[in-house]
Order: structure tokens, then sequence, then C-alpha cells
């Protein structure tokens, strides 16, 4: 008999528990497309940071301070990393956050036709790098320099082509196409390349000209060596335990330092990549590492918040409309407890169809979230916003507390409701 | 002088034919009786002359305006103007007192008048309940204040429907004696009642019985019998 | 007694007498309004206060000398830098690079304003303190620390031509960039040291404003100050350009789907709060009320819920974003009337909307269907 109630009630009332099926239907998406967003936003958001290009500059060990203090080639081993072991970098623990990396190998050059000097720098412009693990990887400082502004194009790896920072092109007068030979001063090694591009980097870049590592390698007579690896990797913000290890990694205690190994701060992915490449040393630059931290978590915070707002929001209006449409049915309760029905009852009776419908909306709803969830992360950031699993018993739980507490004063109206007085229409 | 005239009034809702070929006349001053058990068209019929339903077929006259030919905004009006409601239920505003309640109707008819309301609830006996929201008062006084707002337009012809229908003894006895003041003042009164008794009460006694009707009968030529036959 | 004030009276004591469904119905256009005058408020300061947040990334813009010059005079740097708008200012330093000898070895060296810098660059990590101004303590880079092995507290001597004078390492800086490589003095000092007195070899500032505002200065200090060229720097101007447009899509999508959704959160519980009103729609076209009248009179009660909860609504939402703001930003936001006003507009028009469509549908039917049997 309570289920055929209990069916009657469902079928018969179709219009009004539809709208409250519709609306913890709603409730839960925006639940649901909050919370995804918020759990992905960081990562998100830190893939967006990129954007500000290395935050961890790999040099050879001892350190080339020589160079920069004095200008002064040393030359030798032990100045200069391996290119071969460039791939190591995505064997290490924190591989995956490894998002680009490139190889910079600098020289002194002349050009030939206007006799002038220049910074010549070889790098990997678009390389497809094959793993030790069997993978393969594209990076190179198209991915890594995404603010360069370039006219004309990016130099292919093997082409003979070079890309000139806008400043040399407008001192030297040279324009995309030009051909222009390279001489490297006090040998005669040259070679003849052609201008790919021009571009704008608003930095010390726009004096200098870009060319293939090989190309430089060869100039150089290093063959397979680079100066510097610029390292572009995803990290968690920065706390005590990182400030602490940053300082010296020798301080922690054991449990700490294991702690620090695993996680993704830029220290420690440091450390690993000097682990794994011989003869380098890491060095996180504080301009990129720090600021990406904190606008990390303002956003995550921020996100935080807002969900918190729409919780509260969805939650009370789910309630609120719980407590409109259990009022509403005073006169059929007041049937119910005139022919008999005790207080519990009714009670179930009424839990039982605003349980079930709230069940019924809260599954539609879910999907419908993670709809929007995608709806969000396509539009803002190009890509799937990923679907938490957490997000699932967050929101069960969400939809019967909700469902419960919102029919708390409905509930306690039905209880004290004296069959009599709906009846007669008072 | 007539001032309501049925002719071949018929109601027919899918298959189920809750009227046929109703044909009724009703005087100035006249009070008539609508009688018959559940489900023989008496409700329907109020509704058709209330101006709230359509007839299937027939026609209506009501103090000379045929109603087929009206629209939904015209009927509107003629109800507004012209029929005074009183409900079994009573159908208060819930949040309104007596006296606003009895205001409202006159409030949509033209212009509210308070002092004209107070004395249509003096009329009825309930003045110094006018304050009264509709939960604060009993069964019979609700129907009082019913009684009133739909006096409040000087109605041509008022309709109750059941009024006694939700009372006790006392309380309808209390609502019986409006009914006949009225009457004597010269109203037209059609009622809906199943209580033989209060069909006593009215000059003129229509049965009704699925959908017909079944005996036609006035008071002083002693048929009085047959409603309470009925 | 005018109709007008029957009118009202109905309408307030419909509201005042029924006050455990009003206050269901108030309650959800204030949630309503809370959500749309606090998000709302939130998606316009969110890029001001982000924006402050990017100037961590260190200066956008540099003013170098023009030319071949080397330096450049600080008058006409502050003749420049007055051209930028003053309030939307972080911090300008400026920097005169030189080479001086530090304990017998060369090295490169810089005079700054140690707070300015601070300002412009808050990503220096020191170790140790940052010098007190006027002390004539220095900072000096880790790589030039590890090679001249000296730690904060440890007193060098700084020689330049015929001068020479000793000073305090107050702290030591990592960056990760080639500041590492150089010690930091105090500016007028150096210029003191070097004979460049009001001279400086580049100045880099950190200002709020966008890529646009930025090449347009560019453009008017070049033209104004011949002595000065000043330029983006990309790498921060661009990528902030980039992740702040992404950070203001992500909150104004969010935005957009949280209202949407409580807006329809609202609109359904005012319509069950006023389907439940079927049997007084009834009545009243019983006794003879136009449809219209019905609809004006729910409608007013409907404006009168939209402008009560809507009020409520939009000082709940503010103190929200304020409460959002202190937290995430540590700042007081300001009140915005014209965010609070569109919330205004907003909850009553959608409550209005929301009592109209069941009322629509209730007046559309005969009222003896709805007065029977019940």
């Amino acid at each position: 008999m309570f289920w055929q109630i209990l069916k009657g009630s469902l079928v018969r009332q179709r219009q009004k528990m539809f709208m409250v099926a519709i609306t913890i239907a709603l409730g839960v998406s925006l639940t649901t497309a909050m919370l995804n967003v918020m759990l992905d936003v960081g990562d998100k958001v830190n893939r967006e940071l990129k954007a500000y290009g290395a935050n961890i500059t790999v040099t050879p060990r001892s350190a080339s301070i020589l160079h920069d203090f004095y200008g002064v080639e040393a030359g030798g081993a032990g100045q200069y990393l391996q290119e071969s072991e460039l791939g190591k970098l995505k064997t290490i623990f924190w591989a995956n956050n490894i998002v680009d990396f490139s190889p910079i190998l600098e020289t002194r050059a002349i050009i030939g036709q206007t006799a002038s000097e220049i910074t010549l720098v070889g790098t990997w412009f678009n390389h497809r790098l094959d793993l030790p693990t069997g993978e393969t990887v594209e990076t190179g400082i198209k991915q890594l320099k995404s603010w360069w502004s370039v006219e004309g194009n990016w130099v292919q790896e093997s082409s003979q082509g070079a890309m000139l920072g806008s400043m040399a092109a407008s001192r030297l007068g040279l324009q995309i196409g030009d051909e222009i030979d390279l001489v490297i001063p006090g040998s005669d090694r040259t070679a003849k390349v052609k201008i790919e591009g021009v571009f704008n980097s608003g930095g010390p870049e726009d004096e200098e000209i870009f060319v293939p590592l090989g190309l430089a390698q060869k100039l150089t007579n290093l063959p397979g060596k680079v100066g510097k690896i610029e390292v572009s990797a995803i990290t968690t913000p920065e706390n005590e335990l990182a400030r602490k290890a940053a300082h010296d990694p020798k301080s922690l205690s054991l449990k700490e330092w294991e702690t620090w190994y695993c996680t993704a701060y830029v220290g420690a992915i440091a450390y690993q990549i000097e682990e794994a490449i011989t003869g380098a040393h890491a060095k996180p630059v504080r301009q990129v590492a720090e600021s990406e931290g904190a606008i990390l978590q303002k956003t995550q915070l921020l996100m935080l918040l807002i969900t918190v707002l729409s919780l509260i929001g969805s939650t009370l209006g789910i309630s609120n409309l719980l407590t409109a449409s259990v009022m509403e049915r005073n006169r059929e309760v007041g049937l119910l407890k005139a022919l008999g029905a005790d207080d519990t009852e009714v009670l179930v009776l009424t839990l039982s169809q605003i349980l079930f419908t709230g069940i019924a909306g809260g599954f539609a709803g879910y999907f419908l979230g993670l709809g929007f969830a995608q709806i969000i992360g396509q539009t803002v950031f190009s890509a799937a916003v990923a679907a938490k699993p957490m997000v699932i018993p967050i929101v069960m739980v969400l939809v019967v507390l909700v469902t419960l507490t919102g029919s708390l004063p409905a509930i306690r109206m039905l209880v004290s409701l004296r069959p009599a007085e709906v009846l007669h229409g008072r | 002088m007539n001032i309501l005239e049925l002719r071949d009034i018929s109601m027919i809702y899918g298959t189920v034919k809750a009227l046929q070929d109703i044909n009724l006349t009703v005087q100035k001053g006249e009070w008539v009786a609508l009688m018959g058990p559940s489900g023989s068209g008496k409700t329907t019929l109020m509704n058709i002359i209330g101006c709230m339903d359509k007839a299937s077929r027939g026609s209506v006259v009501l103090d000379g305006v045929e109603f087929s030919q009206l629209n939904a905004k015209q009927l509107t009006a003629i109800r507004r103007d012209k029929i005074g409601l009183v409900f079994q239920q009573f159908h208060l505003v819930p949040y309104l007192t007596a006296l606003e309640n009895v205001m409202v109707a006159q409030y949509y008819h033209s212009m509210p008048d308070e002092q004209e309301a107070m004395a249509a609830l003096e009329r009825v006996g309930l003045a110094e309940r006018a304050r009264h929201l509709p939960s604060q008062l009993s069964g019979g006084e609700q129907q009082r204040v019913c009684i009133a707002r739909a006096l409040i337009n000087y109605p041509m012809l008022i309709l109750a429907d059941e009024p006694t229908g939700n009372l006790d003894e006392a309380n309808a006895n209390i609502v019986l004696r409006l009914f006949q003041e009225l009457h004597q003042e010269g109203h037209t009164i059609i009622m809906v009642t199943h209580d033989p008794d209060v069909g006593k009460l009215a000059e003129r006694c229509i049965m009704l019985d699925h959908g017909k009707i079944v005996q036609h009968s006035n008071r002083y030529e002693g048929v009085a019998k047959a409603c309470v036959n009925g | 007694m005018t109709k007008y004030t029957m009118y009202s009276k109905m309408i307030v004591h419909s509201l005042l007498r029924r006050r455990s469904r009003m206050f269901v119905a108030l309650l959800a256009v204030a949630i309503g309004a809370t959500v749309l005058s606090g998000l709302v408020t939130i998606y316009y300061d969110v890029p001001r206060q982000m924006g402050r947040e990017f100037r961590s990334y260190g200066a956008n813009l540099i003013l170098i000398p023009a030319g071949d010059s080397q330096v450049v005079a600080e008058t006409d740097v502050a003749r420049a830098t007055e051209l930028l708008p003053q309030e939307q200012l972080v911090g300008i330093a400026s920097y005169l690079y030189g080479r001086i000898k530090v304990n017998e070895q060369p090295i490169m060296v810089a005079g700054i304003h140690f707070q300015e810098v601070k300002k412009v660059s808050p990503f220096w990590q020191i170790r140790g303190n940052w010098p007190e101004e006027q002390a004539g303590d220095i900072l000096i880079g880790a790589e030039v620390a590890e090679l001249l092995k000296v730690e904060p507290g440890q007193s060098v001597t700084l020689a330049a031509g015929e001068s020479e004078r000793k000073a305090k390492v107050a702290g030591i800086v990592r960056t990760g960039g080639t500041e590492e490589n150089y010690i930091f003095t105090d500016l007028p000092m150096l210029q003191q040291m070097l004979n460049k007195e009001g001279q400086v070899s580049v100045t880099q500032v950190s200002v709020m404003a966008t890529e646009a505002e930025l090449t347009t200065f560019t453009k008017t200090a070049g033209d104004k100050v011949p002595a000065v060229t000043p330029r983006l720097v990309k790498r921060v101007t661009q990528s902030e350009e980039m992740v702040l447009g992404k950070l203001q899509a992500l909150v104004y999508l969010v935005t957009i789907v949280v209202l949407l959704l409580t807006l329809i959160c609202v609109a359904t519980t005012m319509m069950a709060v006023v389907a439940e009103r079927r049997k007084e729609i009834g009545l009243k076209k019983a006794l003879g009320a136009e449809n219209r009248s019905i609809v004006l009179e729910f409608l007013g009660e409907g404006l009168m819920l939209g402008l009560l909860g809507g009020l409520l609504g939009t000082v709940l939402g503010f103190f929200f974003a304020q409460s959002v703001s202190v937290n995430v930003f540590g700042r007081m936001i300001s009140f915005q009337p014209l965010i609070a006003c569109m919330a205004l507009i907003v909850s009553i028009m959608v409550t209005g909307v929301a009592c109209l469509i069941p009322v629509k549908t209730a007046t559309s039917v005969e009222p003896a269907i709805v007065l029977r049997g019940e």
C-alpha cells in the first residue's frame, strides 16, 4: 500500500515533482561543475602560466661564471652539457611535470656582409625527440617562448635557416629572405644561412640571432655539446619546507626530505634534474617560480570561495523549494492523518517522495554539471576538465543532506498539522 | 418579469452528458431550490448560470442578455455586475480581514467603499468581527462574510451552492434566516441544496437527476412534499 | 478609499499575513540576488586585483638611454615616468651598471634604490636582510658570494679608480638569473664612486596597465623625452595579457553558469509558491476580477518581493565579495552602485516574470474548475 501511495503521488503529481527534480538537478549540476572546475583549475592555470617561459635553467656545474664575467670562452670538458642527455629530463620522478625544454649554445659570430659582431644562439626550435622510454616529445623554443611575436616563419630543424632579433635586424638593415654568412672570429669556420623569420621578444634576445643547434655546434666545433638548458616545469607553490630545502637540502630530516623530494616544488625538480644529468647545475628562475605560486594560490582560493558561494546558494535554493512544495501538500497530508496515518507514516511517505525525486534529479544534474564543466574547460583553456571521481560522493552526500534538511521546516509543519484545520480550509 | 431564462441547456463532458435539455425560467424575486442526488448536474447548472462555465448547447438569457455570444471578458463583467456567489467552502481570501474580503468584491466591481462594506457586514450581524481574519472566524461567520460579499454589489441574482453544507445546525439556521430576509427584501435567489428542510423554504423546487429535470414543483401548489420525497 | 489603496493593501497583506510562504519566496530571491551581486562584483574586481598579483613577475616596462648613449640623466627618467598613471604605479627602480673591484676581484656592480627594487622585483630571495637606505650596506649575488666566499654580516672592500671604501654585506641575492653575478650598492654611493652623478643605465618600471596602454605610453614618452627609449618587457606584458585574459574568461563563464542556474532556481521556487494559490485566483475570477487585475496584483507582489529580496541580497552579495577580496587578495573593494542597481533590477525582473508564468496559466483556467470539489 505504501508503494502504491508513493507511486500514485509521484505519477499523479508529476508536474510538481518534476519542478522539484529540475531544481535539484540544477543545483547538483552547479555543484558538480564548480567542484570539477575548482579541482582542475590549478593544473589548468599552471599550464597557462607556462607562457612566462622557463622556470629552471640548467648550466654546467663548473659555472660559466668566467664567461659571464669576462666574456672568455674557456672551452674544454666540464664546461658543457651533453646534448644526448637531454632526453633524461623526461625520466625523472616528476617527468610528467616537465612541459618544455630547450638547449642553448651561445657564441660570438660575425656577419660576413655587414662585418658586425652578433651573439649567435644555437637551439631547438621545434624538435622531435625520441625518449629512452620509447615515447616521442616535441619541444623547443617555439613552445617555450610563446610571447615572441614572429614575422615570417619559425625555422625548420633540418634547414640552414636562422631567426634574427628585431633590434639586430633594424640595426643591420637585414630582412626576411636575406642570405648571410656567419663567421666565427679567429677561426675559418663559416656557414651560410637564410633569415626565415624576425622576432620581437622585448628582451635581450632581440639583439641576437638564433640558428639550429646542430649548426651552432658545427660552427663552435663542439659536436654534441650544449651550454645551457631552459626548462619549463609545472610546479607546486613554495611553502616553508620548500624554502628550507632551497636554502640547504641537507638541513632536512629524512622524513621531510622524502616529502620534499616527492612534491613538485621547483627546488625538488631542479634537484632531480641535477641527479639525472651529469655535471649539471639546475637553478630555479625565481622571477617565474615565485610568481607562479602566488597566482596559482590566489586563483585556487578564488575558485574555492566562488564554489562555496554557489554551493550555499544551491543548497538554500533546493531546501527552499522543498519547503514550498511540501507546504503545498498540506491538504493531502491532512487527509492522510484524518484517515489515521500517524506522524511516522506521513514522514516516511513524504521523505521517500522527496528523496526519490532528489536522487532522480541529482543523477540528471551530475551529468549536466559535467557538461557545464566541459564547456568552461573548452572555452577558457581549450582543454577538457578532468571528471574527478571524488566529486561523486560529495554530490551524493550533498543531495541527501540537502533534501533532508530542506524538508525539515516543512516536516515540522506537517507533524504539527491538525487535519481538521486543513480539511476545513480555514 | 423573467430574470433568467434557460432554453434547451445541455452540457457534455466527453461522452458524459452532465445536463440534458434543461428548460427553466426564474422570475424576479423568486427563491428557487435546485435539488438532486450527487452527480445529478446541480453544480454544473449553477456554474453555467454563474458564467463560470459555458453550456455545450442551448441558450441562457440573464436580464435580457444572451450568454452564448459573449466572450470570456464579457462573461466576467456579467458575473461581476449581476451575480452574487455564495460557496459551500466559503472561499474567503485567507490573508484579508472580513471587511477587506467584502471590499475585494467592491474593488473588482468599481470602487472600494469601507462604510458600505461595513454596512453589509452589519447587515449579516458581523460588525464587531470586521477586523478578523477568516482563520479567526467560525464557519457560520465565514459564510455570513461570504453572503455580505455576495450582496455588496447589489446583484440581480444570488447563486448559493450548498451554503449550509459545511455548517452545524445552529449556524445553518442563522444563514438560512439571512436568506429568508433577503428573499423578503425582494432578492432573487437560486440555491443548490440536498437538504429537504432547506428546500422547503424555497418557493419553487427543481429536482434534477442524471442531468434532467425530473420534477418541478411549487410550494403554494402543495408540492413541497415532492421535494421531501425526492 | 481609492482603488489604489485597496490594491496596495491587498499586496501588503498578502505578504505580511502569509509570513512562512513569503519568507520562503523572499529567501529564494535574496539568495539569487546575493549570488548575482557577489559574483558580478568579483568578476568586475578580479582583473584589477589579479593584475596587481601579476606585478610580482617584475618590471613590465624598461627605460633605456636613447641612441648609443650608455647612461641617461635621472631627471630625464623622472620626466618620462611622470607621464605614467601615478596611481597604477607599483615601483620605479633605476640601475646604474659598472665594474668595480671587490676584495681585489673585478666584479659587475649595480647601483639601486633598495626599497624600489623590492617593490619592482618581489621575487628576489634574500638570505640575510635588505640593506637600510643610506646605510652604505650592499647586497651580493649568490654566484659572486660563492666566488668571494662571503657571508651576510661580513665586510668587503669596494674599489673604483681612486676611491675605496668598506661595506657590510647585508644579504645574498638568489634569483636564478643574471642578478646572481652582480653586487648591489646604494645608487647615490655608486654614482659618486664612478663619477656619474645623477645618471643611470636603465630604469625598470612596474605599472598596472595593459599592453595597449603601455604601447601608447612608449610612443608619447619617446616623443616628449627624447633622451630615453621606453621598451616593453614583452615576456611579462604579453604573458600577463594572455593569462589574465584566461582567468577573466574563467570567472566570466563561471559567473554566467552560476547565475543562470541560480536564477532558474529562484524562478522555480517562485513558481511553486504562486502555483499554490490557484484557488485564490479562481475565487477572484469568480468574484468578477478581470485577468488583468489578477495579473497586476501578483505582479505587484512579485515586484515587492523582488525589491525586498534584491535589496537584502545585494547587501549580502557585497559583503561576500568583500570577504573574498580580503581573503584572497588582502585588499578591500569599493561599493559599486552600478552593480548594486543592476542586481536589484535583475532580481525584480526575474521575480516578476517567475510570478507571472503560473498566474498566466491559472487565469486561463475557468474558475469553476479551480473552485470545484475541494
